[in-house]
């Protein structure tokens, strides 16, 4: 095909190009889901805590639940916009319930208020006789002189012995803060809430549109603009880190594609080749998502994250493209002379990435899959589409002023044999004597909420007596009834831990509804009607009480006598069901209760305590299960690095034919990456998932640098365009990745530090052990077509 | 002495009151059973019976606080911090007067619709709270207190009675 015909065709052959990433774009953005929920980015949990954890981070109730607080208003109008708040929600499906001290007759289904007998533990120590019932309705008497007559007046006739204040009480948080007004007031003046959401604690996408409607609820109510509303809680952090770190990555991306775009003006003088240039990495970021669309039809938010990350490599494709292109020459032909080792590094990668594959982790296998397939893409588009629709015009880039004084420089370095013996030595060395902890197992240091954010919840959390988010104590039985049992049994043991100042409170899932054996018990000790009568008759004789008032009450009792039992079950569809529900959590052989400490002060007291039950009873630390879980995810991903670095190892010396050639590619990659490593240890950074992910991507673009460099060349021009493509690449990764390590959040922080670290000792290495072998090695290879 | 819908006959209590300076006032109550309560530095103590006092304080029920605000107010003379508290009618003359009370705090209107104080000359003689729900509590003074009531009194009774009428 001529020249002209070729270039006749460059325009339809870009307009298919563009139309086919249109389309690519649209399936991709139709058919993937973008999850949000840490877990499917953590390894199949292998122990019960690690499962427990898998279930209860985010889902678990402490995670779920909102701590508010409202100020900036007087008294009266806090109280006012509390309960409008709660009101507000109450129907709201994204939240499970919202408390806000208010008590709430209705809280107890009509229904289910015959239940209070069975629920409340009055009968455990008394019986509705006439002495109980007399000393009962002689307080009532008196409470009708009080001022506490306004509240209780509408409850008597139906429950003159106020059981239903005494569940209200009992299922009211277990510290509660100071009731004023109606409604709970922290100590410095401020009305409390707490909001029970649905959607898991970090789960920022959900939590965002539970927090996005809390705020507007808040906001329509009249008198708002004047008062103050605060938010903590794990979900509102999930949502907050979330934002920062899109908002902080959005700006560095920003900044870093404008430093791009400039550096690629200055390398190439050319407009079209800027633009046509960023085609094949658009092509392979479109198709990795094309692909992950089809094969799991979601994909973590992180992965995404990972994978242009990884895929940062596939930029070198189309810069390799138009460094090595020479005067005269078709962008077809140089691309073809490319292709050999081009094909390498992509094949190499790609059979790389594969061993994410074997991990056995979702997100990573997405991760693999996302990587592989635009890795391929942005390869064949830059060997088969990208030079058809370049421009004929073009500066060769061996002319680059400086360059050859620059190439001459470099060659004349001396290359001592030693240095890279003596540079793994001292690198060993140190990495042995580093200060701090080599790997970091924390994922929450790595998007850490604020101090003073954390402070604000600890106040809160504090006020409000809400549940740690640290520890649970899992109880462990046959059956739902059977944690029941136990939580009763060990109610007063706890209790006791209390007194001692070992925690504040602790809510176990029997304060909820009681086994059924205490039901039983409770149910047997209800007169029948006659029998109350007569003894109501007898209790109210002198009491001044209209004659028949308490007539609900007796038939109240009556109806309690015959009901059935209150199963977990038939409880589950109560208001207050959801909360039990959270608590109890069902498995293959048996089920298990969560009960939820607050001011957890000692936490060996309490595991000490657990260790006393014999295994009913353990004291799960989510910290150390999600620690734990971390540790496995990291040896998992360790061991895919590992059998990728063989398969890579494997990949080059296949291609290469040649072990001292491999050699001379693989050694200054492996002690780039190893002196990246030291300089981070030495400088006390702990290891985490991201700088491991970081290393992959330093890795894979050393691997270009090294065969560029190793690449036999047949004369010096051909050298320094090997050298200009390799500057723009690593000037490039510098600019994007230094930026990066600037950021002030951990995760951008790790992966940017590591990635401009591992460029720089990648190039530095690649020049002094890859370059230098060149020098020797026979000047034509097959691998490089003599010029057409 | 209280009338209330869930009772048969009005609940008759004995025993003082005690204005004891700015904020501060005691109350004993000596028949038909022993309750005492004092009330100082924003603090309610209730002791009933033979039980252990319970404490709790006053920014806890702001309606009671509204409340004890405004009688000690009253007992106290002090008509500028009544006027912060209560719209308040007066009628009458001096030797019989009545004040109508109403509470200007929305969340104390919710309890207690008006209180009406009936006296002659310096001296209060009656005071009656009507609930929002129609239930009255009323308080016989001095010289009233130590009246003989029958056990059924009608609140009719009562009122004449605070208007200066004859025992029933």
């Amino acid at each position: 095909m001529s020249r002209a015909a070729q270039r006749a065709r460059a325009p339809l052959i870009l307009a298919a190009w563009l139309l086919a990433l249109a389309a690519l774009a649209a399936f991709a953005l139709h058919g993937l889901r973008i999850g949000s929920d840490l877990r499917s980015f953590m390894p199949p949990p292998q122990t019960p805590d690690q499962k427990l954890l898998m279930e209860q981070i985010g889902e678990g109730p402490g995670a779920r639940l909102l701590l508010l607080a409202i100020d900036g208003a007087p008294e009266a109008q806090l109280a006012e916009l509390s309960r409008g708040l709660a009101a507000a929600l109450q129907d709201d499906a994204r939240f499970e319930r919202v408390l806000n001290g208010a008590f709430d007759p209705a809280a107890l289904d009509p229904a289910l208020l015959p239940y209070r007998w069975l629920l409340a533990p009055t009968l455990d120590a008394h019986t509705l006789d006439a002495t109980y019932l007399r000393e009962q309705l002689e307080q009532r008497v008196e409470d009708l002189a009080s001022p506490a007559a306004a509240l209780l007046k509408p409850l008597l006739p139906r429950d003159p012995t106020l059981e239903t204040l005494a569940l209200a009480e009992r299922w009211s948080p277990p510290k509660p803060p100071a009731v004023r007004d109606g409604v709970w007031f922290a100590s410095d003046g401020a009305a409390l809430l707490l909001a029970q959401t649905h959607a898991a604690g970090f789960d920022p996408a959900a939590q965002g549109e539970a927090i996005g409607a809390l705020e507007a609820a808040f906001a329509s109510l009249p008198g708002a603009d004047a008062a103050h509303l605060t938010i903590s809680g794990p979900g509102y952090f999930s949502v907050r880190v979330s934002t920062t770190t899109r908002a902080e990555a959005d700006r560095i991306g920003a900044l870093s594609t404008l430093g791009f775009v400039v550096l690629l003006l200055v390398a190439y003088r050319s407009v079209p080749a800027l633009l046509l240039g960023a085609l094949p990495v658009v092509s392979g970021g479109l198709a990795g998502i094309a692909a992950l669309a089809f094969a799991f039809g979601s994909a973590h938010g992180i992965t995404l994250a990972f994978g242009f990350t990884l895929l940062g490599v596939a930029q070198e494709y189309p810069i390799r493209l138009l460094s090595h292109r020479r005067a005269g020459e078709d962008a077809l032909a140089s691309a073809r002379a490319l292709w050999p080792l081009l094909a390498t590094a992509i094949v190499s990668a790609a059979i790389a990435y594969l061993a994410f594959f074997a991990s056995g982790v979702t997100g990573l296998q997405q991760l693999a899959v996302f990587t592989i397939a635009g890795l391929l893409v942005a390869g064949f588009s830059t060997r088969y589409l990208l030079p058809r629709v370049l421009p004929a015009r073009f500066r060769d880039a061996a002319d680059t002023p400086g360059l050859a004084a620059a190439a001459r420089w470099l060659d004349a370095l001396p290359r001592p044999r030693w240095l890279p013996w003596l540079l793994t030595v001292l690198a060993l060395a140190v990495l042995w004597r580093a200060p701090g902890p080599m790997w970091q197992n924390d994922l929450a240091a790595l998007t850490p909420v604020p101090q003073e954010l954390l402070l604000r919840d600890a106040m809160l959390r504090g006020e409000l007596g809400a549940p740690d988010v640290r520890y649970l104590l899992v109880l462990a039985a046959r059956d739902a009834d059977g944690v029941l049992t136990l939580s009763e049994a060990l109610e007063p043991r706890l209790q006791e831990l209390v007194h001692a100042g070992a925690l504040d409170a602790a809510e176990l899932p029997s304060r909820y509804l009681p086994s059924l054996a205490t039901q039983r018990a409770r149910q047997a000790k209800l007169p029948d009607r006659a029998t109350l009568e007569v003894a109501l008759a007898d209790a109210s004789a002198e009491l001044p009480f209209r004659a028949g008032l308490f007539a609900p009450f007796v038939d109240d009792v009556e109806a309690a006598r015959a009901l059935p039992l209150l199963t977990p079950e038939r409880f589950a569809t109560t208001p207050l069901g959801a909360r039990l529900a959270a608590m109890l959590v069902a498995r293959d052989d048996g089920a298990l209760g969560l009960a939820t400490l607050s001011g957890v002060h000692d936490a060996a007291a309490l595991a000490a305590f657990a260790d006393a039950t014999h295994g009913a009873a353990r004291l799960l630390d989510l910290k150390a299960a999600s620690e734990s879980l971390v540790v496995a995810y990291r040896e998992r991903i360790l061991h895919a690095l590992g059998l990728a670095l063989g398969l890579l190892a494997v990949t080059v010396i296949v291609a290469l034919r040649s072990l001292r050639r491999a050699w001379h590619v693989l050694a200054p990659m492996s002690l780039a990456t190893l002196l990246v490593l030291v300089v981070e240890r030495a400088c006390g950074i702990s290891l985490s998932l991201f700088h491991l992910v970081a290393l992959t991507l330093a890795a894979g673009l050393g691997l270009h640098y090294a065969l560029f460099f190793e690449r036999p060349v047949a004369d010096a021009a051909e050298g320094r365009r090997t050298l200009h493509a390799t500057l723009v690449c690593v000037a490039s990764a510098l600019l994007v990745f230094g930026l990066q390590a600037w950021s002030s959040l951990p995760v951008l922080r790790a992966i940017g530090l590591t990635v401009a670290l591992g460029v720089g000792f990648h190039f530095c290495l690649s020049i002094l052990m890859a370059r230098g072998s060149a020098a020797n090695a026979t000047p034509l290879s097959p691998n490089r077509k003599p010029p057409a | 002495m209280r009338f209330s819908g869930l009772l048969e006959r009005p609940l008759i209590l004995r025993g003082e009151l005690e204005y004891l300076g700015p904020g501060r006032l005691g109350k004993s109550v000596a028949a038909p059973y022993r309750e005492q309560t004092r009330i100082a530095d924003g603090q309610a103590t209730v002791q009933r019976g033979e039980r252990a006092p319970r404490t709790f304080a006053l920014s806890q029920a702001p309606e009671l606080e509204g409340f004890l605000r405004g009688f000690a107010a009253l007992l106290g003379g002090d008509a500028a911090a009544l006027e912060r508290d209560f719209t308040i009618a007066a009628s009458g003359v001096a030797a019989n007067w009545r004040l109508v009370l109403t509470p200007r705090d929305a969340r104390l209107a919710r309890r207690i619709s008006t209180i009406e104080v009936d006296g002659a000359g310096r001296e209060p003689r009656c005071f009656r709270t009507r609930d929002a729900d129609g239930d009255v509590g009323v308080l016989l003074v001095d010289a009233l207190a130590e009246t003989k009531l029958p056990v059924r009194v009608l609140p009719s009774q009562v009122e004449t009675l605070c208007r200066g009428g004859k025992a029933p």
